[in-house]
């Protein structure tokens, strides 16, 4: 293996931040992945060939002991100061060659990556030639970026050990209690006046059949009872200020209007009665109301948004009692923040599947209530009617398709599959099989998605208990219209059912419940407070979908659960430890440690023109302050480290090439475009 | 099938997002799929980075197509997408100011498992060049 070995220098000499580079380039074999089709030998040979290139080596995996040995001891002995590793991709692999080169006593951000398996040897296979040759110029474009390499040191920011949990559905409650089980304070705070989220609102759950109360229970009362928890109900963020390690929240919270000694007896005397979200509008409640029995706090609270006056008059013993809203302020200080604000189940446009048309149109949601109240053994009913024949309509609100499905206020549709829907209706439908055996039920569906373990166990069950199914093209919707007079049933179902060819049928139902999908709970001010970024389907924003699924764009802020993507309650469990992991290992150290990569501005050129600071999106990344040149007092832009996230917007928007991304320069850019472009004769490199 | 290559390599530089673009290229590694070697592609945060002068420049330089393979509206920095379409669309005339075919420079979205669109585009850039050949030559004529 070409080695181009230099003469030994001794640790004492290689001052890495201030000397010539000396530049060691590694090609990996990675097996054959790489060496079965790129010429590794000749890449090694032909790198060697370029300026401040002193040892090339080929290894068959770069990544083992051995690969990563034979690093080290290049950096140690032969004064290598900067290393370039064709390889894997840099995702893979970029942060185990960053420990070998600090391992060696260099600095990590020496080091620069090339995927040379999945963007060349794997996608050039039957070109060997071309493949070999695409690997010299991207590393050589490495070469040239290594050559301008800087020392980058990692933010490091003290940072409080406490996070902010914003809501309290499963997702946030789980979260919270990871967190403290990590040995962090937690703040969680819940818009509603009740912990619980959705999941209260479901009775069995799937894919365990267990009632979702008996989960939720012990989950509220852990939080509740924690030491390090504290909870605030009725609550909402209404600042938000510095970053990560060390953020100043605003929380305002409503008044509950009453207290224990008065609760009860509040909710008594109130007279006035509104619709129950808790069962989504088929039962009534009163004003001052608990939201489901054994709920958390179980202190009354009075629903504000119905007294629009904000205060409630009741007469209590003959008393008259004046409640009132008086919502308080107050700040915390908190590390990072868990967004987990969780979803709404679509609701239907007026019409569609004649829903609010037709009042035997239910939503899923709704039925799932429906059902509960109805006592066990008594006949399914509705508005006073029995029910013999009922109908469910799958991707009502998912799935979408423009120009087929109206669009919603901001003109959109959804167009993605909201996952949940189709395995709880299937267990709905089973549930109401077992329970009314007589029923005829049809299940009118695009796909069936059951697609976790001990989903598709729903389908099974269904099938082979004569639930009947007929299955639409989505350009097809089905129709729900009002039967003529005299139909036994009062709405018909109009499907082309494509298991029978397409065949149009018609079907009489007394009841149809639509399997309506999910979308985000609109947190528009969140998102402005928090400047997380939203995607094309409204639900938020990871930095990465594999690779760092949690993590948002701003440092210290994370997702959990259905705030990011339609889940069901074990992915959102998942996704809240998987997001108090992350805020756990970013603070349970007291500081934090961020990628250097962010705006660097250069106060030699920088005229504090401001086009910089108008084209932040991210408070306080970038301003302009007094600064003191030449004994004189002038405006320059400064960057906040802590609050730059390295986008770059400012770097294109400066008029004098001022500011520049740390580890990504418009300098490194153009040496590497340079190197792409090169003439390689011209420095002895073979063209054949 | 290997992509038939142009006999003078045509340069095609494919600015790709690490959360985009970049992990997209290596799905269609993943795949193993099959598409020109004339491409090279460097990973960028946001493209939102690059001032005009930067595509201008890599143009004189030889580079004789760019396709920005951005996050679109997923980029995860707020504002980066939007200031991204700016910055390409004040570029194209001063493209054409220096007599460049537009065409060479493109602005698209690709996820990161956008395997099709990241060929479909590596394709129609290599048939654009085949018919508007090296960039030199357009900048040559319009020098003279
Ligand atoms: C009809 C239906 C049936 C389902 N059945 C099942 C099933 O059987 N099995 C299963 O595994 N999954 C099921 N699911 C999915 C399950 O409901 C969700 O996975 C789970 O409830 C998601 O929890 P979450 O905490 O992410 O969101 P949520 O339950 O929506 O909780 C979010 C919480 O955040 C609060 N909040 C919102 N905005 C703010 C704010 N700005 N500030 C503070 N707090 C805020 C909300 O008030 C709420 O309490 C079903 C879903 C539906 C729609």
């Amino acid at each position: 293996m070409p080695d181009k070995e230099t003469s030994k220098l001794e640790p004492s000499q290689m001052k890495t931040d201030t000397e010539e580079p000396r530049i060691g380039v590694y090609t990996c074999y990675c097996g054959g992945n790489i060496g079965f089709v790129i010429d590794c030998e000749r890449v090694a040979d032909e790198l060697g060939k370029l300026p401040n290139v002193v040892v090339t080596r080929t290894d068959m995996s770069m990544c083992s002991d051995v690969g990563q040995t034979m690093i080290e001891e290049d950096i140690r002995e032969h004064g290598v100061n900067r290393v370039v590793i064709g390889a894997c991709a840099p995702s893979l692999h970029e942060q185990t060659f960053r420990g070998t080169v600090s391992r060696a006593g260099l600095n990590p951000y020496f080091y620069h990556h090339v995927g040379i398996r999945e963007q060349d040897s794997w996608v050039h296979s039957h070109d060997h030639e071309g493949a070999t040759k695409k690997a010299i110029r991207l590393m050589s474009a490495g070469i040239a970026k290594a050559r301008l390499l800087e020392p980058l040191e990692p933010i490091k920011l003290s940072a409080e050990k406490h996070a902010l949990v914003i809501g309290g559905g499963v997702a946030g409650l789980r979260s919270a209690w990871d967190l403290s089980r990590r040995g962090l304070k937690v703040t969680l705070v819940e818009k509603s006046p009740f912990l619980g989220g959705h999941m209260a609102q479901l009775e069995k759950t799937f894919p365990s059949g267990e009632e979702a109360g008996g989960l939720l229970g012990p989950l509220i009362a852990n939080v509740v009872s924690d030491p390090n928890i504290t909870v605030h109900t009725y609550s909402e963020v209404t600042g938000v200020r510095g970053y990560v390690g060390d953020f100043h929240i605003q929380i305002t919270q409503q008044s509950r209007g009453v207290d224990d000694t008065l609760g009860e007896a509040a909710m008594q005397a109130c007279k006035t009665e509104v619709q129950d979200e808790f069962n989504y509008g088929l039962t009534n409640r009163k004003l001052v109301y608990k939201a489901y029995p054994g709920c958390y706090p179980s202190t009354p609270a009075v629903d504000w948004d119905h007294c629009p006056d904000g205060y409630l008059e009741l007469e209590i013993d003959g008393r008259q009692i004046k409640l009132e809203n008086q919502p308080k302020t107050f700040d915390i200080n908190t590390g990072a923040v868990v967004v987990a604000t969780g979803f709404q189940p679509y609701t239907p446009l007026k019409g569609e599947y004649g829903y609010l048309e037709h009042p035997e149109v239910l939503t899923l949601p709704q039925f799932i209530r429906l059902l509960t109240l109805i006592p066990e053994g008594k006949e399914l009913q509705l508005n006073g009617h029995r029910v013999h024949n009922i109908g469910f309509v799958h991707c009502v609100g998912s799935r979408q398709i423009e120009g087929i499905h109206e669009a919603q206020e901001d003109g959109q549709v959804n167009n993605y599959c909201s996952r949940v829907c189709c395995t709880a209706t299937l267990q709905a439908i089973n549930e109401l099989r077992q329970r009314y055996p007589d029923l005829n039920i049809v299940d009118i569906y695009e796909d069936i998605r059951t697609y976790g373990r001990g989903h598709e166990e729903y389908y099974a069950e269904a099938s082979a208990n004569q639930v009947l199914f007929m299955r639409f093209h989505g350009e097809e919707p089905a129709e729900v219209v009002r039967a003529t007079d005299g139909d036994k049933s009062p709405l018909l179902i109009r499907v082309k059912d494509y298991l029978t060819w397409g065949e149009e049928i018609e079907v009489p139902v007394d009841m149809v419940v639509l399997a309506v999908g999910m979308m985000p709970t609109s947190i528009e001010d969140l998102i402005r407070l928090l400047k997380v970024s939203p995607g094309t389907d409204r639900f938020l924003l990871e930095v990465h979908p594999k690779l760092r699924p949690v993590e948002t764009a701003v440092p210290g802020v994370v997702l959990a659960g259905t705030a990011q993507g339609p889940m069901n309650i074990k992915e959102s469990i998942a996704a809240a430890s998987a997001a108090a992991s992350k805020v756990a290992v970013l603070l349970s150290r007291g500081k934090v440690e961020l990628e250097p990569f962010v705006a660097h501005v250069d106060h030699e050129l920088c005229t504090g023109s401001g086009e910089c600071v108008e084209v932040c999106a991210y408070e306080d990344a970038i301003s302009l302050k007094p600064v003191s040149m030449d004994g004189k007092e002038v405006e320059k832009a400064l960057v906040t480290s802590a609050n730059c996230v390295g986008c770059g917007v400012c770097v294109s928007a400066c008029p004098n090439l001022a500011i520049d991304l740390q580890g990504w320069t418009l300098k490194q850019y153009d040496a590497m475009v340079d190197a792409l472009v090169m003439d390689m004769s011209a420095i002895g490199v073979k063209h054949e | 099938m290997a992509t038939e290559q142009p006999s003078e390599e045509l340069k095609i530089l494919i600015l790709a997002t690490l959360s985009g673009g970049y992990a997209g290229a290596d799905s269609v590694g993943q795949l193993h799929a099959d598409y020109a070697t004339n491409t090279y592609i460097l990973p960028v945060e946001c493209p939102a980075l690059f001032p005009k002068e930067f595509y201008l420049r890599t143009f004189k330089k030889g580079i004789d197509g760019i396709i920005i393979m951005y996050s679109g509206t997923d980029c995860p920095y707020k504002g980066g997408a939007e200031r991204t379409a700016e910055i390409i669309n004040e570029t194209y005339p001063l493209m054409k100011e220096r007599g460049m075919d537009t065409r060479r420079l493109r602005l698209v979205a690709i996820c990161t498992v956008c395997t099709q669109p990241f060929l479909k585009e590596v394709t129609q850039m290599n048939n654009v060049l085949q018919e508007i050949g090296p960039v030199r030559q357009e900048l040559s004529v319009s020098q003279d």
